[in-house]
């Protein structure tokens, strides 16, 4: 990078100052743009009725008001659907993450006939849009007697493309003669698997939790689809219920609450996980 | 010795099949076969309950049935265009945020990255929540907004001609950080020697990248192109919570059309035809930009 710098025909003071001023209102000028939806999320969600009811609007409430954040547990089974979208998620998400490590591992590091031409299938169901499974799956789940239910929720999102491609380009980069050395050693794959390759995927592991984590809490077709009960609602499922049902401008509030509580899970594992891929860039920068 | 390596080998393939075959099955039972169904149903009468063994076979007259609903074209035809505004609009956009994320020399262009980036990890229902209010023509702050640059106040997503515009407005929002990130890590494979060198031979900043970064990034932006494709044509989520097709079915887009002929209307083998269209329209697509992008 300092390299670049340097390469370039040094501009004059002045216009190395105009350069600078122009980047950073362009930085800001980003910056406000996306993140003014948010901080029309918070502030309405702190708003009374009257506030949102006001012309011209009112952009920060004068006495903010958290009541909102309270409501929005009582007209709804909320925390039964965060417990809902929980328990969906990690489960999935464990789901994904152990079927896409073994099987990565397999099309990385194994050789049998045929396994170019499976993985480019493999491949191909990235490109297939959710809705072209959709009625196979909910009459699937319907005979057995699983719409409705957790299981009917999971099952479909246990392993996917997505995550087999993520680990098999990663483990494809541990050398093989750290497995030959083990293999000599008399470890059998399973130790192998566990032992020596999946200890090197730590960042590549984050990477696919966060993934796979984010994309299940923020399903809505899978969920919209099967389940028909307020109990077996998803936090996602719920928000559009909210919205749906309190169409007047003067419950913005409530919606907004919900909203601003069912993103956070998504917010916050954006934020570690960026913090994440900084400290693995950087520690393999040092390495090398 | 001999033996020993056989018994090995043995256990490396019986290792293979075991490791394999949880997300294999997986895949087939969840995806493989549900398309072949929906394939098998999109050929066949009924309604979502009725078992397979009793629907009745119509060939491709659910195919003719679907190209002769007028409100069908409709939805195809508004989810290209949305698809087109998004290519056209992000593409570009795309690559000048992530050179100037790669290249600005300014403090908080982290901070920059990850705000790009968090809309595309939080719920598109969540998104689309928050936009419904923003675009709130009366109580909304967009319009407001527009009233002190003494610009006419706008319908968005109760104007026929705007709400398809606010909806895109909505997903490159949303998903432009994505694709930026992309850009970037493609930036980063450039070596730098070929900018010095242009640079020694006195080529401008657009110059310099019309020539060297365009080409360069070209598998970069064949990917963005290809995965936008395939997001923006399956849309369903803002609009099955902003707009549901309306005003005037000037929302209406083809996963929509499919998910309320199957659920509302009950008509699964016209909307298993809808499903398999767009499963060809999304690979035909793909697979021709890849090819496109491979022989420039």
């Amino acid at each position: 990078m300092s390299v670049y710098t340097k390469s370039y025909r040094r501009p004059s003071q002045g216009r190395r100052w105009l350069s600078l001023a122009l980047q950073y209102l362009c930085m800001v000028l980003i910056l406000v743009i996306m993140l003014f939806p948010f901080f029309w999320l918070i502030a309405s969600s702190l708003k009374s009725p009257e506030d949102l009811e006001a012309l011209p609007p009112v952009w920060w409430p004068a006495h903010p008001a958290f009541s909102s954040y309270r409501t929005v547990f009582e007209v709804t089974p909320f925390a039964r659907a965060i417990l809902n979208s929980l328990i969906v998620t990690v489960s999935s998400t464990a789901g994904i993450l152990l079927t896409s490590i073994m099987a990565g591992y397999v099309f990385a590091k194994h050789q049998f006939r045929g396994k170019n031409a499976i993985f480019v299938c493999v491949l191909a169901t990235m490109m297939v849009p959710q809705f072209v499974m959709l009625i196979p799956l909910y009459r699937m789940m319907v005979a057995l007697h699983l719409d409705n239910t957790y299981p009917g929720l999971i099952l479909p999102n246990l392993a996917n493309g997505f995550g087999i491609f993520l680990m098999r380009q990663f483990i494809a980069g541990i050398p093989d003669e750290l497995l030959e050395a083990a293999r000599l050693d008399g470890a059998s794959e399973w130790t192998l698997l566990w032992r020596v390759v999946v200890p090197l995927l730590r960042p590549a592991a984050a990477a696919l939790i966060l993934f796979a984590f984010v994309f299940q809490w923020n399903n809505f077709l899978w969920p919209l689809s099967i389940v028909y009960s307020p109990e077996m609602s998803t936090v996602v499922l719920s928000l559009n219920g909210l919205r749906t049902y309190t169409s007047s401008v003067t419950f913005a509030n409530i919606v907004m609450a919900g909203t601003a509580i069912g993103i956070l899970p998504s917010v916050v594992l954006t934020l570690w996980a960026q913090r994440y891929f900084i400290e693995g860039i950087s520690l393999t920068g040092i390495k090398g | 010795m001999i033996q020993g390596q056989r018994s090995l080998s043995r256990s490396r393939s019986l290792a293979t099949v075991g490791f394999l075959s949880p997300g294999l099955g997986l895949l087939i039972v969840f995806v493989a076969v549900p398309i072949l169904l929906t394939a098998w149903i999109s050929l066949h009468q009924g309604s979502m309950a009725i078992p397979y063994s009793r629907m009745r076979w119509v060939g491709f007259n659910n195919y003719v049935t679907v190209f002769e609903q007028p409100i069908f074209r409709t939805a195809l035809l508004n989810v290209f265009l949305y698809s087109l505004a998004n290519l056209v609009i992000i593409l570009p956009l795309a690559i000048l945020l992530g050179l100037f994320l790669y290249q600005a020399r300014v403090y908080g262009r982290n901070v920059l990255r990850t705000v790009l980036f968090l809309p595309y990890m939080i719920p598109t229902v969540a998104v689309a929540i928050v936009w419904g209010y923003l675009y709130e023509p009366q109580y909304g702050p967009l319009n407001e907004i527009l009233s002190w640059l003494h610009l006419p106040p706008q319908g968005w997503l109760g104007s026929v001609h705007e709400a398809m515009l606010s909806l895109v407005i909505l997903n490159v929002w949303q998903t432009l950080g994505y694709y930026v990130v992309m850009v970037v890590a493609g930036l980063t494979e450039i070596p730098q020697e070929y900018y010095e060198a242009a640079s020694l031979d006195g080529a401008g900043w657009w110059r310099r990248h019309w020539y060297i970064t365009l080409p360069l990034l070209r598998r970069t932006l064949a990917f963005v192109f290809v995965i936008l494709t395939i997001n923006t044509l399956q849309v369903f989520d803002p609009v099955y919570v902003l707009t549901q097709g309306s005003p005037v079915n000037s929302t209406d887009v083809a996963a929509y059309e499919m998910y309320i002929t199957a659920f509302n209307y009950g008509q699964a083998g016209q909307a298993s035809a809808m499903a398999m269209i767009m499963l060809a329209i999304v690979l035909a697509l793909s697979l021709f930009q890849l090819r496109l992008f491979r022989s420039l």
